[in-house]
């Protein structure tokens, strides 16, 4: 999500985040390179009936290059045909939109559906007692992407499959 | 490249604001008159009318003062709208003796008559009939004419009149200083110098005056010597009329044919805003109807456009709440049109939300969700955890892209407020278990810290805490605090 907001915003787009619990840390976005002058905060205070209003709000506002819905831990339902009225609004705005959340949350109404799930990680400092957390690698898997084939079933071989440190 | 005026008109009203008012309210010509600004009691004369200044009444003197010389004075606060008004009038009035125009100041006016012999006359007939056009609509304008601007103004303000092209330093040489308004710098070194004329000012020598009042001092000379400076000739031109209309040669009744009618009106009307690249903000739909009256609406946009379709989509649901009541012969639609903004400058730049439409969506959003929880966060100057303020939301704001690192961070999910866990430690005081996080209890596979941060030890917001990355048994990874001054543990965010 991060990597996200600072291609947006440091292409000098503006962006949105609708955080429906509030956990967004503005120092890790600064240390990611987030411009945080071009993004709008929206904290829904863990009620997902008014996250899914606000980004329904914003993925029709023109002019927003990115729209994000951090739903957390526990996302909400979303109808299918929610889904795709989210979808053509944002599509007529010129808005992307970024469902993130601990599953699924659009299904088939989504364009590209990406899995990430952690895999390792590094420690930093001695190795009996390291004294920080300095990187996590991560899998991602692309689930399913509108006009391509779902690779869910070939997980090791997967063409859209990639890894990356963080650090 | 400077434009070259050959024969340069200039028509000044003196004390324009108390023109303005007089021409608004007629019977104030037959008193004194000033018009003042500000809250009692520290208001201000901004003009004073003829009969006001033959009492001493002059701008900028306090209103008590200007009411202790004249106490009959007639007092009027200054309103932007009759300025306005009388400054449009007076460039209509000139637009009409010449098209060539320059706007300086409300009140002051250049007009191009070069070229005017055949319809007009000399210069002397182009000055009168300026006169004659400033007074037609109420502004007593003196008028002098010149081979340049600089020259038509003084002679304007001194009552030239036509000063000949080429004799301008000549012509300005007796008229005294006090004729211009000058900086204060220059005006208090003319007066120590016992300079009394502009022919005295022009005799002064160029070098001289640029080494003792600088840039000022040649602009000086330039003026008394009645030159221009380079300043291009800015042409006025008259605000463009964005209407399209169509007469009917057969009434319509109903509102299908009349739709297809306005949409060739309303695709000529956009394909206009378009050459101009310029967007409709509001748009006027006048109907007449048979029977010799008319149907008026006015459509204020949601978003400023310049697309027919969707606007003839707005005049279609108007038209069919409030039809005309009674058949159509003719209709026009007229545009309020405002530059096109949305499109960035930059290349390569996404074009922000435009201002209407983000104040809309935060408008809702603040309904949702509460003025504290909308908007853009700076990082507040502290190393307190968590530590950020509101700041504004600026689309335009240019990054520092050098700043941006290449490789991803970790990026911690905050829980706000930090949950109070319990954690057992170890022989090495690192931590083994911990309760109360995201499951129960999960057992510490990895950890890494402490990493002891505090701050504002100077003041009574002390604060000071031990750090560690955890990796638990139940696959979170989480980032604990241990609070140094009351020893409780909190669980501060967890690893995305």
């Amino acid at each position: 999500m991060l990597a996200c907001l600072r291609e947006i915003t440091s292409r000098g787009a503006t962006a949105a985040l609708v955080d429906a619990d509030g956990a967004f840390d503005p120092a890790s976005a600064v240390r990611a390179g987030v411009a945080l002058s071009r993004l709008l905060w929206v904290r829904c205070g863990g009620r997902r009936a008014v996250a899914l209003a606000a980004i329904d709000l914003l993925a029709r506002c023109p002019g927003f290059a990115l729209v994000v819905l951090d739903a957390g831990e526990t996302p909400p339902g979303v109808t299918l045909g929610a889904a795709f009225r989210l979808r053509q609004a944002a599509r007529r705005a010129g808005v992307a939109v970024l469902l993130v959340g601990r599953r699924r949350v659009a299904g088939a109404g989504a364009t590209l559906a990406v899995r990430i799930r952690r895999d390792a990680l590094a420690w930093a400092g001695a190795r009996r007692a390291p004294t920080r957390l300095a990187g996590m690698s991560t899998r991602v898997r692309i689930v399913r992407r509108q006009g391509g084939s779902c690779e869910w079933s070939t997980p090791a071989e997967a063409p859209g499959e990639r890894q990356w440190w963080t650090a | 490249m400077v434009d070259r005026v050959t024969s340069v008109a200039c028509v000044w009203v003196e004390a324009f604001a108390a023109a303005a008012a007089e021409r608004a309210e007629p019977r104030l010509r037959e008193q004194p008159m000033a018009v003042v600004v500000g809250v009692a009691p520290t208001t201000r004369i901004v003009d004073a009318n003829a009969a006001a200044r033959e009492h001493g009444v002059r701008s900028g003197i306090a209103e008590a003062e200007a009411v202790a010389r004249c106490p009959h004075l007639v007092r009027r606060p200054a309103s932007t709208a009759c300025v306005d008004a009388a400054h449009r009038a007076l460039l209509d009035a000139c637009y009409g003796v010449s098209p060539r125009l320059e706007d300086v100041v409300p009140g002051l006016v250049h007009v191009d008559v070069a070229g005017l012999g055949r319809l007009v006359g000399d210069a002397t007939a182009a000055a009168d009939r300026l006169h004659r056009a400033a007074r037609s609509i109420g502004l007593p304008a003196r008028v002098g004419v010149a081979g340049t601007r600089a020259a038509a103004r003084i002679a304007a303000r001194a009552g030239l009149g036509v000063v000949a092209s080429g004799g301008e330093a000549e012509a300005l040489a007796s008229v005294s200083v006090n004729a211009v308004e000058w900086p204060d710098q220059i005006s208090e070194a003319l007066s120590r110098w016992g300079v009394a004329t502009l022919g005295e000012l022009a005799a002064l020598p160029r070098a001289g005056l640029a080494a003792r009042l600088g840039p000022a001092g040649l602009t000086a000379h330039d003026l008394a010597c009645g030159v221009d400076d380079p300043t291009p000739w800015r042409s006025w031109t008259l605000p463009p009329f964005w209407e399209e209309a169509q007469e009917l040669d057969w009434e319509i009744h109903e509102l299908g044919p009349l739709m297809g009618v306005l949409g060739r009106v309303v695709e000529r009307l956009m394909a206009r805003l378009c050459a101009a690249y310029l967007v409709a903000d509001a748009l006027e739909l006048r109907v007449a109807l048979a029977g010799g009256g008319h149907h008026a609406r006015t459509l204020a946009l949601a978003c400023p456009m310049d697309a027919a379709r969707p606007v003839l989509t707005l005049l279609e649901h108007e038209l069919g709440a409030r039809p005309p009541q009674g058949a159509v012969t003719a209709v026009a639609v007229q545009a309020s049109a405002i530059p096109r903004g949305a499109v960035s400058a930059r290349l390569g730049h996404t074009a922000p939300p435009a201002e209407r439409d983000l104040a809309t969506v935060l408008a809702h959003l603040v309904t949702l969700v509460g003025p504290d929880a909308v908007g853009a966060v700076a990082l507040a100057d502290s190393h307190r955890p968590d530590a950020f303020v509101a700041a504004r939301l600026d689309p335009e704001a240019v990054s520092a892209t050098s700043d941006v690192p290449l490789d991803p961070v970790l990026a911690l999910r905050r829980l706000r407020p930090p949950r109070r866990v319990r954690v057992v430690v170890d022989g090495d005081q690192r931590p083994s278990m911990v309760s109360g996080a995201l499951a129960p209890d999960a057992r510490v596979l990895g950890c890494a810290g402490p990493w002891r941060v505090s701050g504002e030890w100077w003041d009574a917001g002390v604060w000071g805490r031990d750090e560690w990355d955890v990796a638990l048994s139940d696959g979170a990874v989480c980032r604990l605090a241990r609070d140094l001054r009351s020893g409780e543990w909190y669980l501060d965010g967890v690893y995305d």
